[in-house]
């Protein structure tokens, strides 16, 4: 049986203010997407870096396709592709240049135009970088980690600030990767991107690994699967004497209120007689299933977004 | 491929292009006629002219000083400007001479030649024999035909543009790449550090022969000034200088975190350098220790060289230890590159 493609022991690193990453166990199998999902400054980025030899850890051991920096660097860099966070490249540089000299950096490389068809930048082969949306930026940057053909791939984030549509056609190049048998981990602080891709999680908050799962079984793990939501139109009351009131307990966001439930059905009614009864102005009623987010909240106190 | 986003960069490339020549055409242009600067005295008009003034001024014109002859008032505003380096003012009988503390080479000098003028002026005057003078001939150290001011100047602008880009630029360009984190990228695939900088420093190496070419073609449709030595010799040299210098701009980008202290950094380097390699006055008057030590420095062996080949159309004899100090240096400062590079 080979080595798993990544193996992460008690990965500790502390910059002058903060511990970044606190302890972190890992392990990631061939052929999965593996994501790490946490809020900003979760330290999602630094162990990354520490992964991809970028940056150097305080304690801890990494095996990457079952090889250490220590011994084979080299060679772990000729078979990983990273995307970084932000991918500073030449102003005048061209994708199709990039390609080229990337991939003139590794013994092993795909061709360009192959790579150009797999992000759809063929149109855009040949424009300055600068000229380039940061959608079609990224998947250049998505290029650039596939130039070496890698069996394990790093993505730091890759769909954050770009719009719907483009984080789609980013979706679907990972599942291309996937299709194709490579390792992919990557890290965002999107709830849906993670249960869209993820074969596997891992929730990270202050540094720390908090849960692990496919995205399935860490909502089902939730005692509570479903929520219910009442919207208001403007901002949400306080809702300490309402929760009194109901017995349950009721969370305020922005415009709406959650109230967290093992059993809809009874809530409801109940939900809305009391709700009459105290002449709650809302707007509208949902009932939804439990998300990460929520999983994220519960196992934290915190909203991902806060 | 650094080459080609170089030339995509068309107003770096202009100014990195352009600047040396439009140094070459200004001053060469000024100082067209002659060797240097020529002294200029002010010469204060006297109440009265008398036959001895006239004397003077006859004899200060033989001696090929640019006189300008200006009214007392003229003279004192002139001389409150800053402007005037020695001025002669009647005082009683005779004169007086009143020199500029600030510019006292070009005063001291005049001063020289206008006592040398008052002297032949009185002989006229008193009608004896005309004083000899010792004949005086402007050679270049070469012993080769003696050339203009801008011959003199081209190989150093050639020279210090190419220790100013080492130093200066492409230093700072290393240093501002790191810091907007454009070689992250190149940090995670298994490029080595040192193919990285060579590559750097090749680079910017065909660029310095470019620009040394349109320097010495300038020169020669513009001034006539002719390359006296060989261009193999003259190529050689300018590589091992470029290579040295470049690979001291890579190695003390690695001491420095961001563009602001790479300045500071590369400018502690750059003016003992200057005033210490014999660029703006000789060391003859400093301790045997320094001058040993300076013997050392890279950049005094490297002009020396330079002008030797260019001007002077000597061949490499004599100069091979000087160019073996160069090399050293850029090895030197190569490996020391190498080993302080960060990718980020």
């Amino acid at each position: 049986m080979p080595a798993p493609a990544l193996r992460i022991r008690g990965l500790r690193k502390a910059f002058p203010k903060v511990v970044a990453v606190d302890g972190v166990d890992l392990e990631v199998a061939r052929g999965e997407v593996f994501g790490l999902l946490g809020p900003n400054g979760a330290g999602k980025t630094t162990t990354l870096e520490i992964i991809e030899g970028l940056t150097s850890a305080d304690a801890g051991s990494i095996e990457i396709l079952g090889l250490t920096w220590e011994q084979q660097g080299q060679e772990i860099r000729s078979r990983i592709g990273v995307q970084l966070q932000s991918t500073s490249l030449f102003n005048k540089i061209t994708p199709r240049e990039a390609l080229d000299l990337y991939g003139s950096y590794y013994p092993k490389r795909r061709g360009t135009q192959e790579l150009l068809d797999l992000v759809q930048l063929e149109e855009k082969a040949d424009a300055y970088h600068v000229t380039l949306s940061g959608g079609q930026q990224q998947r250049l940057a998505l290029a650039m980690a596939l130039v070496n053909d890698p069996e394990l791939v790093f993505l730091d984030e890759p769909t954050t600030g770009l719009d719907p549509q483009a984080r789609r056609s980013l979706w679907d190049v990972v599942r291309r990767m996937k299709g194709e048998g490579r390792t992919v981990v990557l890290t965002t602080h999107y709830m849906d991107e993670a249960e869209a891709l993820c074969d596997r999680l891992a929730i990270m908050d202050h540094g720390k690994v908090i849960a692990t799962g496919t995205p399935a079984s860490l909502i089902s793990e939730l005692a509570i699967p479903s929520v219910v939501e009442l919207t208001f139109e403007g901002a949400a009351p306080e809702p300490a004497a309402f929760a009194a009131r109901l017995g349950q307990a009721v969370e305020r966001r922005a415009d709406l209120w959650e109230i967290p439930t093992p059993d809809p059905k009874t809530l409801l009614p109940r939900l809305l007689e009391a709700a009459e009864a105290a002449v709650v102005p809302f707007q509208q009623v949902h009932v939804r299933r439990a998300t990460l987010e929520d999983v994220f909240l519960h196992r934290t106190g915190r909203s991902l977004r806060e | 491929m650094e080459w080609r986003l170089y030339a995509r960069d068309r107003v770096a490339m202009f100014w990195t292009m352009a600047f040396p020549v439009l140094l070459l055409l200004g001053f060469g242009t000024i100082f067209r006629d002659g060797g240097g600067p020529k002294l200029s005295v002010v010469r204060v008009q006297s109440a009265v002219q008398s036959p001895h003034d006239a004397a003077l001024d006859q004899a200060l014109t033989d001696l090929q000083l640019k006189v300008q002859t200006l009214t007392k008032a003229e003279a004192e505003a002139r001389w409150s400007r800053g402007e005037t380096a020695a001025q002669v003012e009647p005082d009683g009988e005779g004169y007086r001479l009143r020199l500029n503390s600030y510019l006292m080479a070009q005063a001291g000098a005049t001063a020289g030649l206008v006592n040398q003028a008052w002297l032949m002026a009185q002989a006229r005057m008193s009608g004896a024999p005309e004083p000899q003078r010792i004949p005086v001939q402007v050679e270049s150290p070469g012993h080769k035909r003696s050339t203009n001011y801008a011959s003199f100047l081209l190989p150093g602008l050639l020279g210090l543009n190419l220790v100013s880009m080492g130093l200066f630029s492409v230093g700072m360009v290393n240093v501002s790449y790191r810091e907007k984190g454009k070689f992250r990228r190149l940090a995670v695939t298994p490029l080595p550090k040192w193919i990285f900088l060579l590559g750097q420093v090749l680079h910017r190496l065909t660029i310095t022969v470019v620009q040394a070419a349109i320097l010495i073609l300038v020169g020669r449709l513009v001034f006539g000034i002719q390359n006296q030595g060989s261009f193999s010799h003259l190529l050689l040299i300018m590589t091992l200088g470029t290579g040295c210098f470049m690979a001291f701009g890579f190695a003390l980008s690695g001491f420095a975190e961001t563009s602001e202290g790479y300045a500071a950094i590369s400018n502690l380097v750059f003016f003992p350098l200057m005033l210490l390699s014999g660029v703006y006055f000789t060391l003859d008057a400093a301790p045997a220790w320094l001058q040993h030590t300076v013997a050392l420095l890279p950049l005094a062996p490297f002009l020396r060289a330079l002008r030797a080949v260019f001007n002077d159309g000597a061949g490499l004899a004599g100069h091979g230890l000087g160019l073996a100090i160069v090399a050293a240096w850029g090895f030197a400062a190569f490996l020391l590159a190498v080993r302080r590079f960060r990718w980020s």
